[in-house]
């Protein structure tokens, strides 16, 4: 493959992780246009471990993905009342200041005679651990993919588990969850940390990808983007948002032949689309037929 | 104190538009509960309209506003037909996510319009600021400030005087309730929806008017200025929305005087999100959680 479709892929794989974290929101009823804030977060403080403490990528990667998932959980607790566009614009409004907080963040050290570390709004320049490792992007990608499948397969077997019954329940009715005796509160803020954590994976990976981060590239854009992923893609099962992102990065590169006019038609596609699919392409209905007919072919062969 | 005051005196006048892009929102919500985020860029289209006159043409300030709020008003009914009308009630969210698609069709067809990244626009008027004291005013402000006052009169006068007003209203309160009443309830939610992207257009057209530039970011921006201003007062109040802009506004202006560019847009993130977790409601909200209401409706 060459570097550009690998490049390409390795976008889509990263993405997903950000789309799986709102996803994972949308399935208990909340509409987060924040997720970007736990990605940028871990993508900063991983970058800063591999790059100015000497970490190799791996605990990197993990101190981003769990400073991500604390700082979501803070953010559950204090968002716990809120529900609806309220809860919406909370996230929004943590978002920005997180990422306006690193257009004013300054820590650098110097490592060989280089100054190394985020400079505000100039960015973060040279998280290289990946290219002083002799890992190749096609290396990288597998490995981004290989944490994707393993991410999607723990989420199908959420979705199996009593669990994902509950954070589904609670997307449907909050206090009708509660009437089970279920503590309402604990596992909304369970679930708001396993999608900051979700998201900080994919921001780890972004930041050792990109090599380089600025405040700028974790814009609101992005939040709303990795939200509407799953909005289109479908409720009903973890492949939804998966399906939203290869759409949005991969269609977009697929009709660079009428560049200029692609947003115009791929935003009319996806709002006609949406007429047709209000809850999206792989929502609970279509999921469910699809079981039904695979039993039945099943059963028929038997 | 000068300097604070002088800044209170900037964050009204900037707030006063604000303040109409959040009355655009609020409007929108209370009549179809859904949130519009092409809001912004329907404006923003309509400002490029107008861009396009001035810069092709050197159309004077008057024809430049006309055309904004005509090209505001004629996306706004587009985003409408499609993202609302199309979209069946009970798929709020499908609708949102329809309106960020539009939103995105919208921009790309600002930049082929006009393909730079920043145009000049015109401004309004080219006279000195205006002394009080040791206060100044700035005249374009001036300008924002006094159409906004009248823009308020206006919705307030619609809203609450004539019978369409009412009928904006009565959906609003009840949608099953107006329309066994008669109101043609899909007309009503069209025509609120023209109104408010006209209000829009007119704000729009102040604000850009003051900065002098465009570019295709403003519907970004407009479209969460609006919604910060909306929320910070509180959803579905006229008074609130207004409070909201004019607060928004102050705090902007005050943080970048004493704190610096950097704070600016930080300090009324903050805000917001302080209101937003102590008053769920917005200053002016009603604070009634939501569990609360759910458990009333169900008895």
């Amino acid at each position: 493959m060459d570097d550009y479709v690998v490049s390409i892929l390795s976008n889509i794989g990263m993405i997903s992780f950000l789309a799986l974290s709102a996803y994972l929101l949308l399935l208990t009823g909340e509409i987060s246009f924040g997720q970007q804030a736990f990605f940028a977060i871990s993508a900063y403080l991983s970058g800063i471990a591999t790059a100015m403490w000497g970490w190799p990528l791996w605990s990197g990667l993990l101190l981003g993905a769990l400073a991500a998932a604390a700082a979501a959980t803070v953010i559950g607790v204090l968002t716990l009342r809120l529900r609806g566009l309220y809860f919406s614009i909370a996230t929004l409004a943590f978002a920005e200041m997180v990422r306006l907080l690193f257009v004013i963040f300054h820590y650098q050290v110097v490592i060989d005679g280089e100054p190394v570390g985020p400079d505000g709004a100039e960015g973060f320049r040279d998280i290289r651990w990946v290219f002083e490792n002799n890992i190749s992007v096609t290396e990288y990608m597998v490995i981004i993919y290989t944490v994707l499948v393993i991410v999607l397969t723990l989420f199908f077997l959420l979705e199996r588990s009593r669990l994902g019954s509950i954070f589904r329940m609670l997307g449907e009715d909050t206090l009708l969850t509660e009437m089970q005796g279920l503590n309402v509160i604990r596992f909304k803020v369970l679930a708001s940390g396993i999608a900051g954590f979700i998201a900080g994976i994919g921001g780890g990976f972004y930041a050792h990808f990109a090599t380089y981060l600025e405040p700028q590239n974790f814009s609101v854009m992005l939040g709303v983007h990795a939200l509407v992923y799953g909005l289109i893609g479908g409720l009903g099962t973890a492949l939804g948002p998966l399906i939203g992102v290869g759409l949005d990065i991969g269609f977009l590169e697929a009709i660079r032949a009428i560049q200029g006019y692609r947003m115009i038609v791929f935003g009319g596609l996806v709002a006609v689309l949406l007429i047709f699919m209000p809850r999206g392409i792989l929502d609970e209905e279509r999921i469910h037929w699809f079981r039904l007919t695979w039993r039945r072919w099943r059963d028929a062969k038997r | 104190m000068t300097d604070f005051i002088q800044n209170c005196i900037d964050g009204v006048m900037i707030g006063s538009g604000y303040a109409l892009l959040a009355i655009g929102f609020t409007i929108i919500f209370g009549v179809l509960r859904r949130v519009n985020l092409s809001y912004g860029p329907s404006i923003m289209l309509g400002a490029f309209v107008g861009t396009l006159l001035y810069v092709q043409f050197q159309a004077h300030a008057v024809v430049v506003a006309m055309a904004t709020v005509v090209g505001a008003v004629l996306a706004g009914m587009y985003v409408e037909r499609v993202c609302f009308w199309a979209i069946r009630r009970g798929a709020a969210v499908a609708s949102m996510v329809s309106s960020f698609a539009i939103w995105m069709q919208l921009e790309e067809l600002a930049i082929v319009m006009l393909p730079e990244r920043t145009y000049p626009f015109p401004p309004l008027t080219e006279t000195a600021p205006i002394e009080i004291g040791p206060f100044f005013l700035r005249s374009e402000h001036l300008t924002m400030f006094v159409v906004a006052v009248v823009l308020v009169a206006v919705v307030h006068t619609v809203l609450y005087r004539t019978r369409f007003g009412l009928s904006v209203r009565a959906v609003s309160e009840n949608l099953l309730a107006a329309r066994f009443m008669g109101i043609n309830v899909d007309a009503v939610m069209f025509w609120a929806f023209a109104l408010v992207s006209a209000i829009g257009g007119v704000a729009g057209f102040l604000i850009l008017a003051t900065d002098q530039q465009v570019t295709p970011y403003f519907g970004l921006w407009a479209t969460f200025k609006g919604l910060i201003a909306m929320m910070l007062g509180g959803m579905g109040s006229l008074p609130g929305a207004i409070l909201g802009g004019l607060i928004l506004g102050i705090v902007e202006v005050q943080s970048l005087w004493y704190l610096g560019n950097d704070y600016k847009d930080l300090s009324a993130y903050f805000l917001l999100f302080l209101v937003l977790i102590i008053r769920p409601g917005g200053i002016l909200g009603h604070a009634l959680s939501e569990r609360e209401r759910a458990a009333f409706r169900r008895v």
